[in-house]
């Protein structure tokens, strides 16, 4: 007989994974819903899975709370200086229990949240990584000279996708096709805020006041664990945690009332490349609009869908063609990308793109095709959940949103109520020349 | 003979007490090898189709063609059903078939829920075992894999176009001295018949181990491996590689581009694997040195935290592939291995200063060895770090694998047995006996590329300036130490070329 430590952890992880489809719930798992006195809410999902601890902690804020202007990617920034330390575990002190602790650690940053994880090894940990994280979260400690070093680490973070033009495309999406919301910059920011960054010490001060407090914050926990001994550790260590009370007023995006276009030539050779983008609303878990919004974005661009047949496989015309739409606290874009294989072929996929949704419009989607649809939804969600980590960073994403674990469910709910009619009728509201944003790119014109 | 080994699990007692039956045959090496994960109640099944043929069996003149063989198995139809059909098929089920090709070995990849398990399998094995390999499968495969050379490497991706530069340069007229996609020339070179040719060659038995894992029914492997006994029973002899070439002194190579950064990638041959006693203590070294992607890395604070000069700065004592968030990849093994520093992008004005930043560290390391306090944290983290290496199907059977290719029955609990008995002296004696700081490939892309050869080659001081007007005074007196670390840059050990040269005839220009 052999004994593998690790091979047997291992392998008891993966019977997390539930017979989803067999279930009436997307998402299975039993999970407690708690609230400190100061507002933060604890969710905890205990699984029968020996030692493995996921523990997330989940700030609502990201770029979407850059409402001033001179300082998009500030939600960013302030994710990096997280990682400095207090004055009672510095920097270093931190960063040696982590290791000592070998654990998966880092956060990142989206449009609506920002979000730090820890997984590691050892139910007998627990007190001590919550102690350590809550510590940082209340107790976060940095100076003037911090925030100048780790601008620069942000200025070097942006050269890292400085050569990929996917990353240009969508900042030129966006800021193009949003006047007024803070969804008009990318997550890292404009790069003249990005170099202004190392003067912002008194606004960080500020950002950490307004956003990291137990009122905007949700502390997401699963894997091996007591849920009592949780609770307790969590009361011992948030609890002196203060309020913010602050409310963020994101500026109402007007509607868009005349097609837009915007181009960027790349300096080097490239595939040429294409988005359309749409205003769309913000994710719902109660409106029909989203889900169907959802289920037509796969109905028309997914590798079964006949447009993708039509440009990628049969005529070749295209490398890459998917639609994108993702879930946000705001109303935010439909997006249909194409990375096109030869630029004189942009024209044409932008009209066939077109084209397509108009024959949306008049023709529904099968009842067949539409099952497909939902089938590969469901299937996609389930195979995600095959770790402590695959549920605790699937749930993170969704309860950003509502705040609710329960949503998961309501919106897989809500995606078996759609019909293709009311695909037809979304592809109607939405879909029009003057509510589009096409922005290309193409490269190799200079050296 | 094939081989079942029970792993009880007694002891735990959640979920209650099941078994996990082990099956590794080998009969000859001309029939398949497998292996067997059997997880009763498990929902998924995963499957990864090892093989070890890469880009090594690549013909010459046709580098490139492994690629484009496994490519248009994974990414084309079969004889039964066109491309677009499985697509129409695979969908609903959220499934695909996935492929990559190394040097010496390729694996197709694909997950499957028990429900379509059936379904998956059939298509999966057609796809494999009886390829289409049509026309137009054929010509939309070999443009995408010639627009990923051309205009995607070598212009939308430059921490990766470093990696592959230094790796070329590393084995110039060496079987791994080829990108696995090839060269633009090789790529048109390439016809139809001769992929049909590769495949026939080398998708035999004796090449193939076939992986599954999860929850599939009992007689569903031996339905697998009945089908893929259909195969020839024959295998392609392993190539027996030349000794590794150590770069004489300092051997550059700058891929000129307009950007306001630049990319850094520097490394050398090492006469190790995961395969031999001394790893272990050399991953302790390499780890404290430049974990990849932790703040445990050393070249990470001194060139990050403490000087905010980029996203970050790690090293590798092997070819490290990342795979699900930061944990390495699976089944991309080599006989030959390599030392690597990466320097993610920096800014242009920085970019001498930080090179001799990273080899000044490395001339530090081999000369000083490790600090002891560092030894027993590097070992620790590693320790429990590498529990969280094998948490999918995927990656628990992926490691499985790759044990069986070094030596071990489960690698990643060898690395529980072996880590306690290494010693501090152990890991000091490594560095020396393996590493170096005065002969490395380095790959750099960067504008103005003459510029830098030039400042490389006159050794000229590389000051550097902060945001910081109050940087802590022992970082300037150590920058002061820094701008003017020698560099025995010889002119005719520096290549200039433009970016859009490489992959053209070959990876890198010649000399």
């Amino acid at each position: 007989m052999i004994k593998s430590i690790s091979v047997v952890l291992s392998l008891f992880l993966l019977f997390l994974i539930p017979s989803m489809l067999q279930s009436s719930d997307i998402f299975p798992y039993k999970y407690k819903v708690e609230q400190l006195e100061n507002g933060l809410k604890v969710i905890s999902i205990p699984l029968d899975n020996p030692n493995i601890i996921s523990h997330y902690v989940i700030v609502r804020s990201g770029s979407r709370n850059e409402i001033e202007p001179g300082k998009s990617g500030f939600a960013h920034f302030f994710e990096h200086m997280m990682f400095k330390g207090t004055k009672n575990f510095p920097r270093e002190v931190y960063d040696d229990f982590l290791t000592h602790l070998g654990a998966g650690t880092n956060g990142y940053t989206t449009d609506d949240y920002t979000c730090y994880f820890a997984v590691f090894a050892g139910r007998e940990n627990l007190e001590e990584v919550i102690k350590m994280e809550a510590d940082r979260f209340i107790n976060l400690y940095y100076d003037e000279e911090m925030i100048k070093t780790e601008a620069s680490v942000i200025e070097g973070e942006y050269y890292a996708s400085v050569s990929s033009p996917s990353r240009r495309l969508f900042e030129l999406l966006r800021d193009t096709a949003f006047e007024k919301h803070s969804y008009k910059h990318t997550t890292l920011g404009y790069l003249r805020d990005i170099l202004d960054m190392p003067n912002q010490f008194e606004y960080s001060q500020l950002y950490k006041k307004r956003f990291y407090a137990p009122d905007n914050v949700i502390l997401l926990v699963a894997g091996d664990y007591d849920h009592d001994q949780l609770m307790e550790y969590v009361r011992k260590y948030y609890s002196g945690w203060e309020k913010s009370n602050y409310t963020l007023v994101t500026p109402e995006e007007p509607p868009q009332t005349k097609a837009k276009r915007a181009h960027y030539d790349w300096p080097t050779k490239t595939l040429p490349r294409l988005v359309i983008g749409f205003h769309g609303p913000a994710y719902s878990d109660e409106n029909i609009y989203k889900a169907a919004l959802d289920l037509l974005a796969e109905t028309a661009f997914s590798r079964s869908a006949p447009l993708y047949q039509k440009l990628v496989i049969e005529e070749q015309k295209c490398l890459s063609l998917y639609a994108s739409f993702a879930d946000r606290r705001d109303p935010y874009l439909l997006t249909f990308n194409a990375i096109v294989k030869n630029e004189k072929d942009l024209s044409y996929v932008e009209n066939e793109i077109f084209k397509e949704l108009e024959r949306l419009k008049k023709e529904p989607v099968s009842d067949e095709f539409l099952a497909d649809v939902k089938s590969n939804l469901k299937y996609s969600f389930a195979n995600a959940l095959g770790t402590t980590d695959g549920i605790a960073s699937s749930l993170a994403y969704y309860i950003n949103l509502t705040t609710d674990p329960g949503t998961i469910n309501k919106l897989f709910s809500l995606f078996e109520q759609v019909t293709p009619k009311d695909i037809q009728e979304m592809t109607k509201k939405y879909f029009i020349k003057t509510n589009s944003t096409v922005v290309t790119l193409t490269g190799g014109k200079t050296k | 003979m094939r081989k079942h080994i029970k792993y009880s699990l007694s002891g735990i007692l959640i979920l209650g007490i099941f078994f996990i039956i082990f099956s590794c045959a080998k009969v000859s090496p001309d029939k398949l090898s497998t292996e067997f994960l059997p997880l009763d109640g498990n929902p998924l099944v995963s499957f990864r189709i090892l093989l070890n043929v890469g880009s090594v069996n690549d013909p010459a003149g046709k580098e490139g063609l492994c690629t484009l063989t496994f490519s248009m198995l994974a990414s084309g139809g079969s004889k039964s059903l066109a491309y677009k059909e499985i697509q129409k098929k695979f969908y609903p089920m959220a499934t695909s078939v996935g492929i990559s090709v190394e040097k010496e070995m390729s694996v197709f990849t694909g997950t499957a829920h028990v429900d379509n398990l059936e379904k998956y399998y059939a298509i999966f094995k057609d796809m494999l075992l009886n390829p289409g390999f049509r026309e137009d499968d054929f010509k939309r495969i070999k443009t995408n894999q010639l627009n990923f050379l051309e205009k995607t490497l070598v212009s939308n991706m430059d921490e990766q176009f470093g990696k592959e530069i230094m790796n070329l340069m590393m084995y110039e007229g060496h079987p791994y001295g080829h990108h696995e996609a090839g060269t633009v020339e090789t790529l048109q070179a390439i016809t139809l018949d001769d992929v049909k040719v590769f495949y026939k060659e080398h998708f035999v038995q004796g090449n193939i181990t076939i992986g599954i894992i999860g929850g599939y029914p009992e007689n569903f492997s031996a339905e697998v491996l009945e089908d893929f006994s259909s195969l020839p029973g024959r295998h392609t002899p392993q190539l027996s590689l030349p000794e590794q070439r150590m770069p004489s002194g300092f051997e550059i190579v700058i891929a000129d581009k307009k950007s306001p950064a630049t990319a850094l990638s520097m490394g050398f041959p090492v006469s190790i694997s995961k395969a031999d006693d001394d790893y272990f203590a050399l991953w302790i070294a390499v780890s404290h040195f430049g974990e990849h992607r932790q703040h445990l890395s050393l070249l990470f604070q001194k060139i990050r935290e403490e000087r905010g000069q980029n996203y970050g700065d790690y090293a590798y004592a092997d070819n490290f592939i990342q795979g699900r968030r930061k944990f390495p990849a699976q089944n991309y093994c080599r006989k030959q291995q390599f030392f690597s520093i990466w320097i993610r992008p920096l800014a242009n004005s920085n970019r001498h200063f930080v090179l001799r930043q990273a080899l000044r560290e490395l001339k530090k390391l081999v000369e000083e060895g490790i600090p002891e306090e560092r030894f027993e944290l590097t070992r620790t983290y590693l320790l429990n770090y590498t529990k969280l290496y094998a948490q999918t199907l995927g990656e628990i059977l992926g490691w499985k694998m790759d044990s069986k290719y070094y030596g071990y029955k489960d690698f990643l609990a060898e690395v529980q047995k072996r880590l306690p008995k290494i010693t501090y002296e152990d890991v000091n004696l490594v560095i020396k006996k393996y590493l170096n700081f005065e002969n490395l490939y380095i790959a750099i892309i960067t504008e103005n590329a003459e510029s830098l050869k030039d400042a490389l080659v006159k050794n000229t001081p590389s000051p550097i300036s902060y945001a910081n007007p109050n940087m802590p005074e022992e970082i300037l007196e150590e920058d002061k130490l820094i701008q003017v670390f020698p560099l025995d840059v010889k002119p005719e050990n520096v290549r200039t070329a433009p970016a859009t040269d490489f992959f053209q005839k070959s990876g890198v220009p010649k000399k």
